[in-house]
């Protein structure tokens, strides 16, 4: 029996860093003192989200081998009601580092059957920062960051429930 | 025996996956530097106008397009606050910075799908002004 040939590699991301590299080549022409500032800046971004990449990457990995998908459907798919949501929110909240870290755990779960809805609710529940929120009471005062926090999550939750019916609709 | 080879198989999934998104993800920190770098926080409130409506319109948009750690929008958004830019404005500013990402568009459409994508941004920009007025006027009607 033959083989089946193996996949070919796919580089999604290539052209976009070959961009991005040709910017860095064109800038570094015209002001290179600032080109040299935004490498270092990146770099200092990259060396900061490797930890939080290497505990999505766990979690990842931990979450494919104990949860079975029966058990996602469970609480993150179509049958997951006020629990779902509530992971979903109280998990946006925690997470932290830049949105793009989670990517590939959300995306993970949502090919094993969590619901659109809930990815949604999460990203956007992110929008509340724990470790900077006595930076934002400190300048705009304790009632603004209660009420924003509130409307944070309400419209978390509201544009779940919108992104759902939009992408069932159209699927 | 059974656990030991999901698990293998689990970690050898994660480590694809990251694999797999590695050069987006670099060329987005990339961006992230060149944008942090080349654009000063002087130049962004310049392009405020001062009527509120248009404002928070503009402070979302502006928020969608900047990048950076969360703390740098709430020095942004005082310094504005400051300067007369309305509250709603400020807010939309300060959520669409943390909740639209311009730069990442294309990672996350390259994982979630574009109608995905485009739906999720869509609804975090008209959430980021009306959440911007419900609070200024949720503020004013407390005080």
């Amino acid at each position: 029996m033959k083989k089946a040939p193996a996949p070919a590699l796919k580089c999604n991301g290539c052209i976009l860093l070959a961009v991005t590299l040709l910017l860095y080549g064109a800038a570094a022409l015209f002001a290179p003192d600032t080109t040299l500032a935004a490498a270092e800046e990146s770099l200092g971004i990259l060396m900061k989200i490797l930890p939080i990449l290497l505990v999505v990457f766990f979690l990842t990995a931990l979450l494919n081998t104990f949860l079975k998908p029966k058990s996602i459907a469970k609480h993150l798919g179509e049958g997951s009601r006020l629990h779902g949501w509530f992971i979903a929110l109280f998990g946006g909240i925690l997470s932290h580092g830049p949105g793009y870290v989670w990517y590939p755990m959300l995306a993970d779960l949502r090919s094993q059957g969590a619901r659109d809805g809930l990815i949604v609710a999460f990203f956007y529940a992110r929008a509340i920062k724990l470790p900077w929120l006595p930076v934002m009471i400190s300048y705009f005062g304790i009632g603004f960051t209660l009420v924003l926090s509130f409307y944070i999550l309400l419209g978390a939750w509201l544009q779940g429930l919108i992104a759902e019916r939009m992408l069932r609709v159209k699927s | 025996m059974k656990e030991n080879s999901r698990a293998k198989e689990a970690f050898s999934k994660a480590l694809r996956s990251l694999a797999t998104m590695t050069p987006m993800l670099l060329a987005v920190i990339g961006l992230v530097g060149l944008f942090q770098a080349f654009v000063s926080p002087e130049m962004l409130r310049t392009l405020f106008s001062g009527t509120p409506l248009l404002d928070t319109f503009i402070g979302t948009v502006i928020g969608g397009i900047s990048i950076g750690q969360p703390v740098i929008s709430y020095i942004i958004g005082g310094e504005l606050l400051g300067e007369g830019i309305s509250l709603y404005a400020v807010t939309a500013f300060i959520l669409a910075w943390v909740t639209l990402g311009i730069i990442q568009l294309p990672l996350e459409a390259s994982l979630f799908g574009k109608r995905f994508t485009v739906i999720r941004n869509l609804l975090s920009f008209v959430f980021a002004m009306l959440i911007g007025f419900a609070t200024a006027l949720t503020l004013q009607g407390l005080s």
